[in-house]
């Protein structure tokens, strides 16, 4: 064996088993916290749990959290969806290569790493704040205004996959619709949007995942509730807050309680995205 | 075999002898932010005729293909100067409504890329946007363009799946019926087969002989044998310029010029 053709392959050996290290470490974690939290958290499910409010404490259950984080999620995804592909989609095929398009990309990717709280802060400035002039006084806090702020966290998220995966779609396939005479307008809207859709969808669940987890921004908006509410205007409780909540709470019951939360949480994106990944691998299409 | 109309062929103005002209290309020049890709092209495509353009890569075949539906329009910094005569009015005027030019002129691309729905709505899809016609006549419609685009056979019990799970040489005769679905007096074919394999390919090559009693026909087409064996006249382009238009089979047994007669026995390209 020649000396470059062993040094080539000693080299290719390094740089791969230093890339599986790596990969093996982040997987580590992953499986670590995984495993920590299926396993305390299923030891601490009890049906109580999906039927008892947190007002009860120890003796009550994550039911007003889970159904408040339901609703504020929910709010802040049809906040967010309509808003953000559209925006993807002006940025991929209206505003590409151009100044103003570049120009946007790169405040929307700014967007993309704010820090949550900041979020809240801002929707409590612009939300919360001016609406107790409503409240006549008194605190005006609500699951709307924590909507806005996820919203707002998963605006960018949205506008970035809307926009990759648009740009993702071979220009072929515009020119093949354009040389029927078809306008831009449908073309985006009855192609590419189709051809886009699972990446798109995906980008939506991204973002939903991303911020059912999201504590920091609710303090200062949803601001939390113990007991159980399905009035967007009212304070309202969700899983991560309770969960930071409990978590500091010195009782033992009250940290299973909050890993149980945890498990809920997890499985719910756990589920989310995997059902997702099954729809879409079901009616796949490619282009190649 | 001297062909008095032949005779008169000259660099400035390459007629074709055989039909009445469909299009007339008149000095067009073609420019790529810049750079020129076209230095003066005349030729007159014969109606209902193949007319085969063939050439070395970057010689400027598909970028005329392009010109004639006006495609190249869609991006910036590309611009065509001179004239496109089709049925007595210049396409190049930008004046010449766009949705018409399409209606006429039906393109077929080198991948086949059917649109993200099912095989029935790929070819209703334009001319929905064109006619308003019933749902009847619709079917009518699409069965007619799968029969010419010699696809239906193969189709007609499941229009309602995605044409994505066509074959790619499928794919493409899809692509065709959904061009002629607009009953195009026009139909140009860019480098059609190059992503097919040989059978398919075949197909194709018989489907073009089949469509040249209905349409107007120009195919860019690298190969030169499937220039040889399916087109009418063909034209070999080199550098942008347009070196000679005549009948295929003269092209390809007694070629004019020196430059024809390289590239058509191997010598560069």
């Amino acid at each position: 064996m020649s000396s470059i053709y062993l040094r080539r392959r000693v080299t290719n050996w390094l740089a791969m088993s230093l890339s599986a290290l790596a990969t093996l470490i982040g997987l580590i974690f992953l499986a670590w916290i995984l495993w920590e939290t299926l396993r305390q958290g299923i030891s601490a499910l009890n049906f109580k749990l999906f039927t008892g409010i947190t007002a009860n404490g120890e003796d009550g259950g994550l039911a007003n959290a889970m159904v408040g984080s339901l609703i504020i999620n929910f709010l802040g995804i049809a906040i967010a969806t309509p808003i953000g592909v559209l925006a993807g989609t002006w940025l991929a095929e209206y505003a590409n290569r151009t100044k103003l398009g570049e120009t946007i990309r790169f405040l929307n990717d700014i967007l993309l790493s704010a820090p949550s709280i900041v979020m809240g802060l801002f929707v409590y400035t612009i939300i919360v704040l001016p609406s107790t002039v409503l409240t006549h006084g008194s605190t005006s806090f609500s699951g709307f205004a924590g909507g806005v702020a996820l919203a707002l966290i998963a605006l960018p998220v949205i506008v970035r996959t809307t926009d990759e995966m648009l740009r993702l779609v071979p220009s072929t396939l515009r020119e093949a619709a354009l040389s029927l005479g078809v306008p831009q307008w449908k073309l985006t809207l009855q192609i590419l949007i189709r051809a886009a859709r699972s990446g798109i969808i995906t980008g939506v669940l991204l973002a939903l995942a991303r911020i059912s987890g999201e504590t920091a921004p609710l303090l200062f908006t949803a601001f939390g509730n113990n007991y159980m509410t399905l009035n967007p205007i009212d304070k309202m409780s969700s899983l991560p807050q309770i969960i930071y909540q409990y978590a500091n709470d010195p009782g033992d019951t009250m940290h299973a309680m909050a890993w149980a939360g945890a498990f809920v949480v997890t499985m719910f994106v756990l589920l989310l995205s995997l059902g997702s990944r099954l729809i879409f691998s079901r009616n796949k299409v490619s282009h190649d | 075999m001297t062909d008095p109309a032949l005779a008169a062929n000259t660099a400035q103005t390459m007629a074709a002898p055989l039909a009445s002209t469909k299009m007339t290309v008149r000095d067009v020049h073609f420019y790529y932010n810049g750079f020129h890709a076209l230095k003066g092209i005349n030729m007159d495509i014969p109606e209902k005729k193949v007319t085969a353009i063939i050439g070395p890569s970057g010689c400027g075949k598909s970028t005329l293909l392009r010109i004639f539906n006006r495609i190249y329009a869609i991006y910036p910094k590309l611009e065509a100067k001179g004239e496109i005569v089709l049925d007595g009015e210049n396409i190049l005027d930008p004046g010449y409504s766009m949705n018409r030019l399409r209606g006429k002129v039906g393109m077929v691309f080198q991948k086949p890329v059917p649109f993200p729905m099912t095989i029935f709505e790929n070819v209703a899809y334009g001319i929905r946007h064109h006619e308003k016609i019933s749902k009847s006549d619709m079917e009518g419609r699409v069965e007619q363009a799968l029969r010419s685009a010699a696809l239906w056979d193969e189709v007609k019990d499941k229009l309602k799946q995605n044409a994505l799970g066509l074959s790619g040489g499928q794919q493409q005769r899809l692509c065709i019926a959904r061009a002629i679905a607009l009953r195009p007096e026009v139909l140009l074919l860019d480098e059609p087969t190059s992503a097919l394999d040989p059978i398919a390919t075949s197909r194709i090559e018989q489907l073009v002989e089949e469509l040249k009693t209905e349409f107007t026909i120009v195919i860019v087409t690298h190969n030169m044998q499937q220039a040889a064996r399916c087109s009418d006249l063909t034209a070999f382009m080199y550098m942008g310029e347009l070196i000679e238009f005549d009948r295929t089979e003269k092209i390809f047994t007694k070629p004019g010029k020196k430059q024809t007669e390289d590239y058509i026995t191997g010598r560069f390209g």
